[in-house]
């Protein structure tokens, strides 16, 4: 199968156009930043979150009166009975997220003062729990911590199996519970009213580092891949490659802003992948007009060079993204909610870069070679010599090598 | 097949099985390819040492060094205020000398230098290169503190290593119960024996007022849990306790678990020679009095001393089972040197990790079908020819991932299914050149040739610009993004080696041993 063969698009004809749209776009961006700024994550705004999933159904009065001050939302479908809390701004550095869980756990749970919480301990209060009350008579020796800590282990991991217990003798079909463990797990545990899925507290002093450790990766490394392409090709290529690195994050920027998406470290990680990534498609395009301009023996303007180069190259550019874009869409159907939005800004940035190869990066390199008064045309007889020279020394073909038979 | 050749796939297979060989799990090595927090479950945090702390003991420590000493030389006494975490300043009675304590300062503080405020009074401050001692032995103190109570709780592979700005970073992979591990490490666990002065008092000034009235500069006033006949705890009470701290938490040798006579849990311990020594003169002189256990200036229980005791004892208080074995294991541990502030704390729950997994995994296995299908479609017979060198390329990158003991994150599952993509574009650099060269009319043993020379240059380009984004994104990355950036790295260098020489070595065994071929299926 193959597709556009010997395809004679007129890209550079639409440069304009695609600098209106993408400048509209961004303008939206723009215009919802100022609707409702940036959404700051707590890797960056500093904060607390707690992800909790309920037993029964989401006591959702009872969290709102406890934590006046918090936003809490349904974290994934609603029969999961999960939700996100997420506590304001923080100012002071301190152990938010655990004081919340500590709260809720005293509220929700009056039975943790007497009893232990299957669905909130660990493995190690078990253990701890069975050790001292040693149903199974193993002694006090250490063999005997071993065994109970075996037996907290399967039972905790049955926990993490259902997700949470909903009844007692779920923990006590654990693998390794005897009658006699049941027996505690019956009399001396109980089962609270959520477990912890994920708890974060970032303190105001990290997260304004991580701010602005994040703009500096960004910026040094956009500026470093436009050192590169110019130490490898010329200034002018790597002054348009800057330009449309600065584009496609910006596309990947102002659709989070759309979407309202919140701004995380892994949002920061899908964006330095984008400067690394939807720079390929235009080093390649670049070192296809590289080699016809050493090949060519006609008289070219730069818009003819790149507009063919363009199109020798269109074929692998559309099978490339497409296959990132193939993955990239799997990953945001089946990954979970966890790469969902870093997914997302990936496939944005991966389509941007795609674009702003045969638009953004042919119209600075055509403003460029106008203001430097068209020293990137080529003028066609005046370099024939040097070209007939360079394709003398191309390698014999192989056939005429001498072949061992082995 | 050539001999050159042979070699060639020789040498692949050789790659091949042992990359291969390095993920499959064994017994000692369960776990070859390392998950990390947020895919296996586990606690991440940051602290700060204040180290303040230290400092400010030592600068008190010397203000108090310089008062023993004018006692022992039997020089007036001076009074001393300290100024803030290194400085003090002593005020001497009138019409004193300041040489004799400006000796003692030069004898005894080495780490102060002695100099003089504006009003006049004796400045003692200390010197740059001492505070930055006790800082740094600070943060190492305290590292291995955490460090040996981390081991203590049976944490399998944790990683704790100090960073700057006193910072310490903790991972602790599989830790399923956040709060309580944190209260064990951030414990400060300085353990005192004081005497109690006058009664317990249901308030501050109720426990002052109690005590004698020559004493009353002598005491420092602690909360304590108040407890019923039977043993719990029912409320909070106050003890003045003396100010000077005859034996501390550094004079045990052991601490353990132990059952009291109602089968309750506490923790008994056993003291060094010295400190048994200490103790012994402590209780022999003070029997029939109470003896404070302060543990981070909480009382934890007030009992009267019945007779002399010499090498152990056991601390009695209202305990659950995990509280005594916590108890025990940070005392056994040793105190912090410093108090601890969290700066950042990132927890995944067993169950979460388990559902991510899961989902990445299915997510990166459907990618991965429509990748390989693609290819197939597009390439026909060369496509086989890109799938096998896709495959190997997953091998090698997990392969590498387990020799190096990188860690695997969820980022990091998006890391290698964008890497296949990657190593996919130089495949289809390398095909499409091939196709043009066939399309010039080259034969078909040319085209190969120049289809992978004239796409080396372009393939090392791509590769270099995403190797750059992966080491800013290395740099700049904490936990999970690092090992992203770790797996995209190992994955791009793969694929540069199956691109070249893999797929190259394919074409050579499916169309070298042909004569003169005449059809490629490309």
């Amino acid at each position: 199968m193959q597709i556009f063969v010997n395809s004679k698009f007129d890209f550079v004809r639409w440069r304009f156009m695609a600098v209106g749209f993408s400048v509209l776009f961004m303008l939206g961006g723009l215009a919802m930043y100022f609707n409702h700024g940036i959404n700051w994550g707590i890797d960056f705004a500093g904060g607390a979150t707690v992800t909790l999933k309920f037993r029964d159904a989401v006591p959702m009065d009872r969290l709102r009166a406890d934590l006046a001050d918090a936003s809490i939302q349904q974290y994934g479908k609603a029969d999961e009975r999960a939700v996100i809390i997420r506590l304001p701004k923080l100012k002071t550095e301190a152990d938010y997220a655990g004081q919340t869980v500590a709260k809720l756990n005293k509220d929700l749970n009056p039975d943790s003062a007497t009893k232990l919480d299957l669905n909130f301990q660990g493995r190690d209060g078990l253990t701890e729990l069975l050790y001292s009350l040693d149903p199974d008579a193993k002694g006090t020796l250490p063999t005997s911590k071993d065994y109970y800590r075996n037996v907290a282990q399967n039972v905790i991991n049955k926990r993490s199996e259902v997700g949470i217990f909903t009844a007692i003798s779920q923990a006590t079909s654990a693998p390794g519970v005897t009658t006699a463990v049941a027996r505690i797990l019956n009399e001396k545990c109980f089962l609270g009213a959520f477990n912890l899925l994920n708890q974060e507290t970032v303190g105001p002093q990290v997260g304004a580092e991580l701010q602005q450790k994040a703009i500096w990766a960004v910026v040094l490394s956009t500026l470093a891949m436009g050192a590169y392409l110019w130490l490898r090709f010329d200034l002018m290529f790597g002054a348009s490659a800057i330009v449309c690195i600065v584009h496609d994050v910006l596309m990947s920027l102002a659709f989070l802003m759309m979407i309202n998406g919140e701004f995380s470290l892994n949002i920061v990680a899908a964006l330095l992948l984008i400067v690394g990534f939807s720079i390929n498609d235009t080093v390649v395009m670049y070192d296809r007009v590289r080699e016809n301009r050493r090949k060519l023996k006609t008289r070219m303007t730069l818009e003819e060079q790149l507009n063919l180069a363009m199109n020798q190259t269109l074929s692998r550019t559309i099978l490339t993204s497409g296959s990132v874009v193939v993955v990239l869409v799997a990953l945001i159907l089946f990954g979970g909610k966890v790469i969902h939005e870093f997914a997302w800004i990936l496939l944005i940035g991966v389509l941007a870069g795609t674009y702003s190869t045969v638009t953004i990066v042919p119209a600075v390199a055509i403003a460029w070679n106008n203001l430097t008064g068209r020293t990137h045309d080529l003028s066609g007889p005046a370099t024939r010599s040097r070209v007939e020279a360079r394709v003398e020394t191309v390698p014999p073909p192989p056939q005429q090598r001498k072949r061992r038979v082995g | 097949m050539t001999r050159g050749l042979l070699w060639k796939v020789i040498l692949i297979l050789v790659v091949l099985v042992g990359f291969a060989a390095a993920t499959i799990p064994t017994q000692d090595n369960p776990e070859p390819i390392r998950r990390g927090l947020d895919l296996k479950g586990g606690t991440h945090l940051v602290m700060r040492v204040n180290v303040g702390d230290a400092v400010r003991l030592e600068t008190d420590q010397a203000s108090e060094m310089l008062k023993a000493q004018a006692k022992k030389t039997n020089l007036p006494i001076p009074t001393t205020r300290r100024v803030n975490d290194t400085t003090f300043v002593a005020t001497l009675p009138a019409d004193t000398p300041a040489t004799p304590y400006e000796t003692i300062g030069k004898d005894f503080l080495p780490s102060f230098d002695t100099g003089r405020t504006p009003e006049g009074l004796m400045q003692f401050k200390m010197k740059t290169a001492s505070q930055t001692a006790i800082e740094r032995d600070t943060v190492a103190h305290t590292v291995e503190t955490i460090d040996n109570r981390v081991n203590a709780l049976g944490v399998t592979e944790p990683y704790i290593a100090p960073e700057s700005g006193y910072r310490i970073v903790i991972q602790l992979p599989g830790v399923d119960d956040p709060a309580r591990v944190k209260d064990i490490i951030k414990t400060t666990a300085q353990l005192q024996f004081r005497l109690v002065e006058g009664n317990p008092g249901s308030d501050a000034a109720a426990a002052l007022a109690s005590v004698p009235d020559n004493m009353k500069t002598e005491v420092d006033i602690l909360p304590g849990t108040k407890e019923d006949a039977l043993g719990r705890a029912a409320g909070i009470e106050f003890y003045a306790v003396r100010k000077t701290v005859p034996v501390t938490g550094t004079d045990l040798k052991n601490a353990r678990v132990q059952k009291g006579q109602l089968g309750q849990p506490n923790v008994g311990f056993s003291l060094t020679p010295d400190g048994a020594r200490k103790f012994g003169d402590l209780t022999g002189a003070n029997v029939h009095r109470r003896l404070a256990i302060v543990l981070d200036n909480k009382v934890v229980s007030a009992p009267v001393i019945n007779s002399q005791i010499t090498d152990s004892g056991v601390i009695e208080g209202s305990f659950s089972a995990q509280q005594a074995a916590d108890l025990s294991l940070v005392l056994r541990s040793g105190s912090l040197p410093a108090s601890l502030t969290t700066l950042e704390e990132r927890t995944v729950g067993p169950s979460l990790g388990r559902d991510s997994i899961r989902q990445g995994i299915l997510a990166s296995i459907i990618g991965f079908i429509a990748l390989v299908l693609s290819v197939l479609l597009y390439y026909k017979g060369a496509g086989i020819n890109a799938v096998l060198a896709l495959l190997l390329n997953l091998v090698i990158l997990l392969g590498m991932m387990a020799i190096f003991h990188a860690t695997l994150t969820l980022p990091g599952i998006a890391g290698i299914i964008l890497t296949l993509g990657m190593a996919i574009d130089s495949n289809v650099l390398v095909f499409e050149r091939i196709r043009e060269e066939l399309r010039d009319g080259k034969t078909v043993r040319a085209a190969i040739e120049n289809g992978f020379s004239r796409a080396f240059g372009t393939i090392i380009d791509t590769h270099m610009t995403t190797i750059i984004s992966a080491l800013f994104l290395f740099q700049f990355g904490t936990g999970p993004i690092k090992g992203f950036a770790v797996t995209l790295l190992i994955g791009l260098f793969a694929s540069v080696f199956t691109a070249f020489f893999v797929s190259r070595v394919i074409f050579d065994v499916m169309y070298k041993a042909q004569d003169r071929p005449t059809e490629i299926s490309i």
